[in-house]
């Protein structure tokens, strides 16, 4: 598969499961808010930090704006200037596939592209102003939608492979970053009982993790329980176990292990140990509050694993 | 439409249908219907058809289809506008049908007419007999900017020169096709055709059906086969890969439709590297060796070893690699000699001279400027005549001698008596009209035509596609059908011949 291909293949994974997220957090952000004694800087400060853009974020609005939630919500969905907002990302995913057309099935490309030009219409705005969370539902749905359409309609081989390594390396780090913010932003307050188990209910909702959390705790939530489920359930598709191990196979489908003289070897070893090492993860080791420096280890390997796959397989300058 | 048509007696009038109130335009044949508003009598069944669809219905048809167009990404780029601005190319709904008598003729026309620019080619790039029985003047293909010197005597993998020709073709107040121009080069606008095709089938289901036309979505698969035929080697080995300049470029959608459609790698020149005279493809998993190259890049920017040292485009070493006899280029290098618009004024001299035989197709009188009696000829009669600039292409560097002002015809003359080689000129040939949508009015109306049919030629031959682009000038009294400056598209039907 031509470099310049994969690369474009890689980064539109990336910027659905983003613009996929991004959507989910705000709707469920937005739903916390209304129920929850939470003050709306408490609530809405881990979105932009989630995305990274809080120092851009407090340069142009002031270090207390994040308390403005209308302010987080237009700044993350329609800023020009936020690389993070849907709006950015929705158009980078479609600059991405449109430059490999040939490559991308035309199912999920109308699916793609219908939401870009939504969002450039006038509906977009007045739904945005109307019915906020039809709004959010609406971005979430049509990325799912490109997703499974790419899984269902693209032949099952390096390019879809590229695609859904970019889609699962972007979702672990971006379960690791949220949940390190809310665990850290949690410990540090004091609250009810009722109300942290209403917030890790959230978080849980804003990994699509809620039922089946439920399904394996039948009910105990707990910060650790939460912590640790998504972290190392093996089963759920969002957590970090799971991606990570997905990535590996995946990587493993493009660069096999054993073609010694194929490009990619130093990211498929880099995630290989950082497979083994979170399937070595034990719930109870999270306990401890160690779990901020396991979650840094995994968004930094993470990031190596991406910068090896650019240099390695995407023709990126060392 | 379904209930309105069954609601009509056979023969009574319709109340209020597309094409009531239609004018034909005064001096110019209109594809479908006489002047008395009767339709042509070959297109009887069609306009039924057609009439049976209210305007109402056919206003929502039609936006429809252009939605379907706008979400598919059916859409090119506009250089003048914002860099990446993407538009639709405006297409209506109404076709343009040409009969199965007509289309016979054009297609035997077009094959033989190619078949004599192909000789043309290899003669020009071999032993130049043409040039020495001074049929077609030496310095007029010499002097060209197109001809490449150093291709003489290079033999193109599979003989072939011209795998993908457009012709552009007009129809004047009589009825006669005619030859407006060749495309040997980079012809586009093929995805338009199948596209057009797609979206009437889906909106305009019934009369598709009844209108008994040849299908055109065989061309892609048609189109690998003539560029795996010509591989330097085994065809069903062989790596073939679709060479575009990227995403910005006017025509990617159409790039990366072939593409996709074809099954191929769509690649840009920054993938691509020669080695030893032979060209590979950078993959994830290294170099892979390439037989067939079908460039939709200008020859300017393919190798910047022979054309343009200055430039960063291009892959280094293509050329040599080409000359070697190690890849086929689609099309060949160095084609564009023979759709100059001087040497167009040859083409039926070509005809009779190569293959012995009487053009079938009529071409417009042209006048070249680098022949001192047509040069005299062209500035004492600037306001009646079409001014081309033999190396612009798309509409632009024309003069329109009778909508001229005194300034521009001044101004023509002088660039004219300049560089006389640069110009031709054509009396102007009034175009066939064709019913056209007019969402303004609700109605259909009198709109120009053109006609570009797609013409492939692999190791057997050439062979037509039963149709081609109409591209209709939707503006009133507009004879611009260019999708840069206000043209839009039709369906082509060509009907089968009655069994």
């Amino acid at each position: 598969m031509i470099s310049r291909v994969a690369d474009h293949c890689f980064w539109l994974g990336r910027y659905l499961e983003r613009v996929e997220s991004t959507a989910r957090v705000l709707y469920v952000t937005q739903t916390m808010a209304g129920d929850v004694e939470l003050s709306p800087r408490q609530c809405w400060q881990p979105v932009v930090i989630v995305s990274g853009v809080s120092e851009p974020f407090a340069a142009r609005f002031g270090a207390d704006a994040t308390g403005d939630g209308e302010l987080v919500q237009r700044y993350m969905t329609w800023d020009e200037q936020n690389p993070t907002s849907i709006q950015r990302s929705v158009s980078a995913a479609r600059e991405n596939a449109r430059s490999i057309r040939e490559v991308v099935s035309l199912e999920a490309w109308e699916a793609l592209n219908e939401l870009h030009l939504f969002l450039q219409g006038p509906r977009a705005t007045a739904e945005y102003d109307q019915e906020r969370f039809f709004f959010y539902r609406r971005v979430r749905n049509a990325m799912q939608l490109t997703i499974g359409l790419l899984r269902s309609t693209m032949l099952h081989d390096t390019p879809l492979d590229f695609i859904w390594l970019g889609v699962i390396l972007e979702r672990s780090s971006q379960t690791a970053r949220l949940l390190d913010v809310h665990h850290h932003a949690m410990t540090s307050m004091e609250l009810h009982r009722v109300v942290q188990a209403a917030l890790w209910l959230s978080i849980l909702r804003a990994c699509s993790g809620f039922e089946p959390f439920m399904k394996r705790h039948q009910g105990r939530v707990t910060r650790d329980a939460v912590a640790a489920f998504l972290v190392t359930e093996p089963q759920f598709p969002r957590s970090i176990r799971y991606c990570v191990h997905q990535g590996y196979l995946t990587l493993s489908s493009i660069r096999p292990p054993s073609a010694r003289d194929l490009p990619g070897g130093v990211a498929l070893e880099r995630l290989r140990v950082l497979d083994h090492w979170l399937s070595e993860v034990q719930p109870a080791a999270l306990e401890q509050g160690s779990i901020h420096e396991l979650l840094t280890h995994v968004v930094d390997e993470t990031a190596g694993t991406c910068s090896d796959i650019g240099r390695e397989l995407l023709g990126y300058a060392a | 439409m379904q209930t309105q048509s069954q609601s009509q007696s056979q023969g009574a009038p319709l109340p209020d249908h597309l094409f009531s109130g239609y004018r034909t335009l005064e001096g110019a044949y209109d594809e479908l219907l006489l002047p008395d508003g009767a339709p042509r009598p070959e297109f009887q069944a069609v306009v039924k058809l057609l009439s049976a669809i209210a305007p109402e219905e056919l206003a929502r048809c039609q936006n429809l289809a252009e939605l379907a167009l706008l979400n598919q990404g059916v859409t090119f780029s506009v250089y003048a506008d914002e860099r990446g601005q993407e538009k639709i190319f405006p297409f209506c709904l109404l076709p343009r049908v040409i009969s199965a008598r007509d289309w016979d003729h054009l297609d035997r026309g077009l094959q033989q007419r190619v078949r004599a620019l192909q000789l043309f080619l290899d003669d020009v790039y071999g032993d130049q007999r043409i040039l020495d029985s001074g049929k077609v003047p030496r310095e007029l293909v010499l002097g060209s900017k197109h001809y490449l010197p150093m291709l003489r005597g290079v033999r193109p993998p599979g003989q072939v020169r011209i795998h993908i020709a457009g012709i552009d073709l007009i129809r004047d107040p009589a009825g006669t096709f005619r030859v407006l121009e060749d495309n040997l080069r980079t012809p586009s606008g093929v995805s338009y055709v199948v596209e057009n095709r797609l979206v009437s089938k889906r909106v305009l289901p019934q009369a598709v059906d009844q209108a008994k036309i040849h299908r055109v979505d065989h061309y892609p698969p048609r189109l690998a086969e003539t560029l795996r035929s010509v591989s330097p080697r085994d065809p069903d080995q062989s790596v073939v890969v679709v060479l575009t300049p990227g995403p910005f470029n006017s025509a990617y959608f159409e790039h990366s439709f072939l593409a996709r459609t074809m099954g191929l790698e769509l690649v840009q020149a920054a993938d691509l590297f020669v080695d030893q005279d032979e060209v590979f493809l950078r993959t994830t998993r290294g170099p892979r060796r390439v037989d067939v190259i079908y460039r939709r890049t200008d020859e300017a920017f393919i190798d910047p070893e022979v054309f343009r040292p200055d430039s960063l485009l291009g892959v280094r070493g293509l050329i040599r690699a080409y000359v070697k006899g190690n890849v086929t280029l689609a099309n060949a290098p160095g084609n564009g000699v023979a759709d100059d618009k001087a040497i167009y004024a040859f083409v039926p001299d070509m005809i009779r001279f190569y293959l012995s035989e009487e053009p079938l197709l009529e071409q417009v009188p042209t006048y070249v400027c680098a022949r001192e009696d047509d040069r005299r000829h062209v500035v004492d009669h600037l306001g009646e005549l079409v001014v081309k600039a033999v190396d612009e292409a798309g509409g632009y560097g024309m003069l329109m001698g009778p909508q001229s002002t005194q300034a521009q015809r001044d101004e023509f003359r002088k660039r004219i008596e300049a560089e006389p080689r640069k110009y031709i000129a054509q009396p102007r040939v009034e175009l066939s009209t064709c019913p056209t949508w007019d969402p303004k009015a609700g109605r259909a109306v009198a709109r120009r035509v053109d006609l570009r049919p797609y013409i492939l030629t692999s190791r057997e031959g050439p062979w037509v596609l039963p149709g081609g682009l109409t591209r209709v000038a939707l503006v009133e009294g507009s004879y611009v059908v260019n999708s840069s400056q206000g043209g839009g598209s039709k369906d082509t039907w060509v009907q089968k011949p009655l069994p």
